[in-house]
């Protein structure tokens, strides 16, 4: 059972306190609720290469990380299609810093054409390095616009294309900021040996004056339910060939989520796991298979990849693939699987769990979600989930209608 | 209205609390570390092997560390790796160069369980053949995967250089030691350096003192009497090295040299050099060739430590077109360290962040169990960690710049690019 509380600040900012008496750091996490799918289809990548330039100084202070690192502190941020989360890890007595340097650059930000420039290199560099320099490195850029054709996750986080990093402006970056980043829009966790009090008092006086800014209503268009099996082959020069099922599944916040987890788990978490077991243990047609789930705020994806073994065909593993999935249609799966499935979610959670960081970032999370005791009532949805639930949400999921195939060639 | 332009009093870390492990001993000479002030209940298990690289030529170390569940000749791999998921157990091994390390993270009412299959694979495991050429083939795979990436190409290459004088630590994973390695070959390794080759176990875990010993009573067949030699006078190969790749967009570099671990008297203040140089985002070379020129997503350097000896490294990815001005700038940044004393500003912020986060290593009992165990690796205990407090508090501009002089000559580095 995690212990928080909750307030909320008058212009808007929602704050979660997590008690920690053991640890001699404090926590201070920030999620703005924004994310690369709140981009402009012709600025993309947009999100991200904000959350650089958030390091780049703001209204009163001219660079962020070196006073924190004067305060022994550290931090770092993400982004992803859905949010972009910052946060702080300082020795207990120096929280202060932490909360003086979030909140200047929740204020305002103090942008110069000098590190728009550099970030916008640096990010340029990051997409080489992450995407395109490395085998299979741009899958997601080809994966995502098959799965999806009007929503926003058509893109990836790094965006669609290098060039429209090259051209953001200091206008669209100034424009980005005014309306995302506002207390109305973000929530602030503060973990560690404190009391509430305490936290209110330092929260309100470094956060109470930021103006509300005005409040943004998200109308993104919502992918329309797909009614055919999708496909596209593409060739790169890596050693062995390789496949990405990706099927439309619920959104974070939906009922179905749970189980379609589950249903990954059965399929491809372990190497216990069904796919794993049919088509690499007992048929030798693949070298690695994995199964996941893209646990997005709008409807998102369940994955199926892995790669060939040496002369095997796409149509070999097609059709053993579907023989399996076909099972897990039909037949309810067995109690002493299902246990099997719930004791790795309990011993994952409970790791998660361990550290005060991880605590502090789901909180938000789950904040954003709706509410952060949804953190500790997580658990009894999956214990909750029978049999004949899977296999209904299988059904509904594991469709081809509702597939998208994403085959990488070798020519290597 | 509060001034904002002035950042609040901060205090410099004073003292950190560090919790020593109990010590047991297994079989009256294996060392068994328990840490059981663990608040919730997460539980790990860390089997230490004298099975690293440094004791088997031709990749024969990694390839009996990824086969050690691939079956007995009572239970198939499939079997064993179900059995361990029914419990939620997560397995992890890995091979380092001076050692081999088998993990189990579970939830504490398992582990014991779990151990019981876990050991009887690993004491058991008897390389079946199909297993063993399943496995070959995914290695090759990864292998040839890894070929595409200049960031591996250049960590090879540096490797063979920097290791140069010591061919078991120098010698990188060529595709054919995965194609002519022999069924006996893995069976004699793993029966010396697994059987006969247990150096230490750890336990964290709010564990009573009867399922300790329960536990550990698992363990009793194993000995740990192989204890490989682990070198203490590698000599590098200085100089400039290339491995090109056709069609790269970035090119990966690698500098660096053989120099010591925590036993060297000049460890610690090196250290506070090293993050001054490249060890924080704050650093030198990030300042330069990220936040100034934008060449890269990043760059470090590194002290990394085995035994009884150490190296000395700094690794980025830039932009294909800059690499050589990059190799100039990481120059130029090595020689102003030399040549100009560090402001009394820049290194009182290291010395602050260094101490604050070496309070946060000692947060928790798995990282205070893993602060523990890099001491104990190299004959030091936690007193080691007071004399790092008292040396970051103590060190001046001046003994920084020695150290520089002494250790950061550009003519005695090894300089490895790909791409």
């Amino acid at each position: 059972m995690i212990q928080f509380e909750k307030f909320t600040l008058e212009n808007g900012l929602r704050v979660i306190f997590h008690k920690e008496e053991l640890s001699p750091m404090a926590v201070v996490n920030t999620l703005y609720d924004v994310g690369a799918r709140d981009e402009d289809e012709n600025k993309t990548g947009f999100a991200h290469l904000f959350e650089h330039l958030m390091f780049g100084g703001s209204v009163n202070i001219a660079e962020f990380d070196t006073p924190l690192q004067q305060a022994g502190g550290e931090n770092n941020a993400f982004t992803s299609n859905d949010i972009t989360n910052y946060y702080d890890v300082v020795p207990l007595e120096n929280i202060e810093t932490a909360l003086w340097l979030e909140s200047d650059r929740m204020l305002s930000l103090a942008f110069t054409p000098k590190s728009l420039e550099i970030q916008r290199s640096v990010v340029i560099e990051e997409f080489k390095q992450r995407y395109l320099n490395q085998p299979y490195g741009d899958v997601w850029l080809q994966l995502r616009p098959l799965a999806y054709q009007v929503h926003p996750y058509k893109w990836a986080t790094i965006g669609k294309e290098i060039s429209h990093i090259e051209d953001a402006t200091m206008e669209d970056v100034k424009g980005f900021f005014r309306k995302h980043y506002n207390p109305s829009n973000a929530i602030l966790c503060i973990a560690g040996n404190f009391d509430l009090d305490g936290v209110k008092k330092i929260v309100n006086k470094w956060y109470g004056d930021i103006p509300p800014g005005k409040k943004y209503h998200r109308t993104l268009p919502q992918e329309p339910q797909q009614n055919e099996f999708r496909e596209k082959t593409i060739e790169r020069e890596v050693p062995t060939d390789a496949f990405y099922y990706a099927f439309k599944m619920c959104s974070r916040t939906h009922e179905d989520f749970y189980a379609t987890d589950l249903i990954s788990d059965i399929l491809g978490r372990d190497k216990s796991a069904r796919l794993y077991v049919k088509l690499k243990k007992e048929k030798q047609l693949v070298s690695s298979i994995n199964a996941f789930i893209m646990g997005s705020l709008d409807n998102g994806l369940l994955v199926l990849s892995g790669k060939l073994n040496e002369g095997v065909s796409f149509g070999e593993l097609d059709e053993a693939l579907w023989l399996e999935l076909d099972r897990l249609r039909e037949k309810e799966i067995e109690i002493k699987e299902l246990n099997k499935l719930l004791n790795k979610v309990r011993t994952s959670k409970e790791f998660e769990e361990q550290g005060m960081l991880n605590r502090a970032m789901a909180l938000c999370y789950f904040e954003l979600l709706g509410d952060a005791s949804l953190i500790n009532s997580e658990s009894d949805k999956y214990v909750s989930i029978t049999p004949k639930k899977l296999r209904s949400v299988a059904q509904q999921v594991i469709r081809k209608e509702n597939c998208s195939l994403l085959k990488i060639k070798a020519t290597l | 209205m509060m001034n904002r332009t002035q950042q609040p009093s901060i205090s410099q870390v004073k003292e950190i609390q560090f919790i020593a492990p109990e010590i047991k001993k297994l079989n009256g000479t294996i060392p068994v570390y328990l840490m059981r002030d663990v608040q919730n209940e997460t539980s790990r298990l860390d089997l230490y092997f004298d099975a690293g690289k440094n004791s088997g030529p031709k990749g024969i170390s990694s390839f009996v560390n990824g086969l050690l569940l691939s079956g007995t000749p009572n239970r198939s791999s499939v079997e064993i790796n179900g059995n361990i998921d029914d419990l939620g157990g997560f397995y992890q091994s890995g091979v380092s160069m001076e050692n081999a390390v088998v993990s189990m993270y579970a939830l504490r009412e398992f582990l014991p369980e779990i151990m019981q299959g876990l050991i009887d694979a690993l004491q058991n495991v008897h390389f079946d053949e199909s297993e063993t050429r399943e496995y070959l083939a995914d290695t090759k795979q990864r292998h040839l995967q890894s070929l595409g990436k200049v960031s591996y190409l250049s960590q090879r290459e540096f490797q063979k250089h920097l290791f140069q004088s010591n061919t078991l630590y120098a010698s990188v994973m060529e595709l054919e030691d995965v194609e002519n390695v022999l069924r006996q070959d893995l069976i004699d390794f793993h029966q010396k350096h697994y059987l006969n080759g247990l150096q230490k176990v750890v336990i964290v875990g709010n564990f009573q003192d009867v399922v300790i010993d329960q536990m550990l009573s698992l363990l009793q067949d194993f000995s740990g009497k192989n204890n490989s030699v682990k070198d203490k006078n590698i000599i590098h190969n200085k100089g400039r090295f290339h491995v090109s790749k056709d069609r790269a967009i970035q090119t990966a570099v690698r500098i660096g040299r053989i120099l010591f671990n925590k036993k060297h008297k000049d460890y610690l203040d090196f250290l506070v050099l090293n993050t001054i140089l490249g060890d924080y985002f704050g650093s030198r070379l990030m300042s330069n060739i990220r936040e100034e020129k934008g060449y890269t997503y990043g760059i470090g350097s590194m002290v990394n430590e085995f035994q009884n000896t150490g190296y000395f490294m700094i690794g980025t990815e830039v932009k294909k077109e800059v690499s050589a001005d990059t190799i100039k700038e990481i120059k130029y940044e090595l020689n102003r360290l030399q040549k100009e004393l560090v402001s009394d500003e820049e290194l009182n912020l290291v010395k602050n962040y260094l101490l604050g986060q070496l309070l946060k290593s000692a947060d928790g009992p798995y990282a205070m169990i893993d602060l523990y165990l890099s001491a104990e690796m190299q004959e030091k205990d936690l007193e080691h960690y007071n004399d790092a407090i008292k040396a970051v508090r103590e060190i001046t501009p001046k003994r920084i710049q020695e150290l520089a002089q002494l250790y950061l000559n550009w003519e005695d580095l090894t300089i490895v690019t790909a791409g």
